[in-house]
């Protein structure tokens, strides 16, 4: 069965699970938009603009770390190659659009956030599923029941963890909608997503390792977890002073 | 929950997660397998050119290299095979070399000549007669191509194309790092 999933998605087509997420994602997101208090047409336009904002900020980033490489063929920044790409420096483009949009359309920051974290929650899972059709961020060997043969060995399938522990927290955050405030459905998901990378991550066979064998994804995770906590007390203490 | 009870959730969770990382770091995630995944020893292969001459992979422990997957009737491959043998001409001093493996299973082989004479390829043209080297890959998109560094591991596995110079500039630098 596995076998037969990474032939229909194999590489480059596993990018359509990709896709499919996102526009699920969008989907609940609408669904969701009372709860949020941002319309429709909004969270469209939020998730639009941060798609853009992301693909452009991912290829300006990656140029601008590789400035050699791009002033020998500048015209390559507009190169349909999808591996001339920084994510950390798309995620950040994104979020910056999704601020500006917000910003001027009137919708709170926070309330913006929200409205798209189960888009944030849905390409988690497409990701994991997406990564298990690529063989990427694969797992360590193990010998447990569970695990799938990758890259010549009995593995781990940290890419199913993944995808489960995302489906999980798409589940959590859509039953917690209703009753908190602006920002706290976002930070939740974030805390959730944060705590189940840390755990997850000591699966992975790809680890950057740091400090003699720490793996960094880890310690990225927790200083993730760390802040997620931070900010939810920070969100939950405004609420009870206003409330005061 | 007030706040003291959960500012005292966070800190524990924040010390497991804490312990849990370091518990994680004896696991070494180094890989000594053979795969074709970044990370891992290039596949071995034996292959033979048009004219005969034979190459074996691990010949070339030392270099870095291109490992090209392609055919004559990919527009793609074709499509990316000028900025390769650009990129070839410009890092061969630095012990870059490119190993284009025809999938002569499912190719025209008469048809390689005329192909490389067009497009004016100087670096070697592996025909892979009984899809060895395309199994051992597991080559399932063309072109598919495999950045090895001179320990012979994959520093970047790229599917599809056409690959740009600048591609091909960032992932051959890593490779000869």
């Amino acid at each position: 069965m596995l076998e037969a999933f990474q032939t229909i998605f194999a590489p480059p087509r596993h990018m359509i699970l990709l896709i499919i997420a996102a526009w699920l994602g969008v989907s609940l997101a609408e669904r969701n938009s009372e709860s949020t208090g941002v319309g429709k047409a909004d969270i469209n336009n939020l998730a639009f603009h941060g798609f853009i904002a992301f693909v452009v900020g991912g290829r300006i980033s990656y140029a601008l770390q590789h400035m050699g490489i791009f002033g020998k063929s500048p015209a390559d920044i507009l190169s349909i190659n999808p591996d001339l790409f920084d994510p950390l420096g798309g995620i950040a483009a994104g979020f910056i659009a999704v601020l500006v949009y917000s910003q001027r359309n009137n919708i709170g920051a926070w309330n913006a956030m929200d409205a798209l974290t189960p888009l944030f929650a849905a390409i988690g899972i497409g990701l994991g599923l997406s990564r298990l059709a690529s063989g990427g961020a694969f797992g360590i060997p193990t010998d447990l029941p569970w695990g799938i043969h990758l890259w010549n060995a009995t593995r781990h399938p940290t890419q199913i963890y993944d995808a489960l522990a995302s489906s999980l927290i798409l589940a959590l955050v859509w039953r917690f909608k209703p009753s908190l405030r602006p920002g706290l459905l976002f930070l939740t998901f974030s805390a959730l997503t944060a705590f189940s990378q840390l755990v997850l991550q000591a699966f992975r066979a790809d680890a950057i390792l740091i400090f003699g064998g720490i793996r960094q994804s880890q310690v990225m995770a927790w200083v993730a977890l760390a802040t997620s906590f931070v900010l939810i007390e920070a969100r939950s203490s405004s609420k009870n002073q206003k409330a005061g | 929950m007030d706040r003291t009870h959960r500012v005292i959730l966070y800190t524990l969770i924040l010390i497991a997660g804490a312990a849990w990382i370091a518990l994680a770091s004896d696991a070494s995630p180094a890989e000594t397998l053979s795969a074709p995944q970044t990370g891992f020893y290039a596949p071995g292969f034996t292959l033979q050119t048009l004219e005969g001459e034979t190459y074996t992979l691990s010949d070339f422990k030392g270099q870095a290299l291109l490992i090209n997957m392609w055919a004559t009737w990919c527009p793609p491959c074709r499509a990316e095979m000028p900025a390769i043998e650009k990129m070839y001409r410009e890092y061969k001093d630095r012990g870059f070399v490119v190993l284009a493996v025809n999938s002569a299973f499912q190719d025209k082989t008469q048809d390689i000549p005329a192909f490389a004479l067009e497009y004016g390829l100087t670096f070697p043209i592996l025909l892979d007669k009984a899809g060895e080297a395309s199994r051992a890959y597991r080559v399932a998109s063309m072109p598919s191509s495999y950045f090895v560094n001179p320990q012979g591991l994959i520093t970047e596995v790229v599917i599809g194309g056409p690959m740009s110079e600048a591609l091909l500039r960032a992932r051959i630098e890593e490779a000869l790092k």
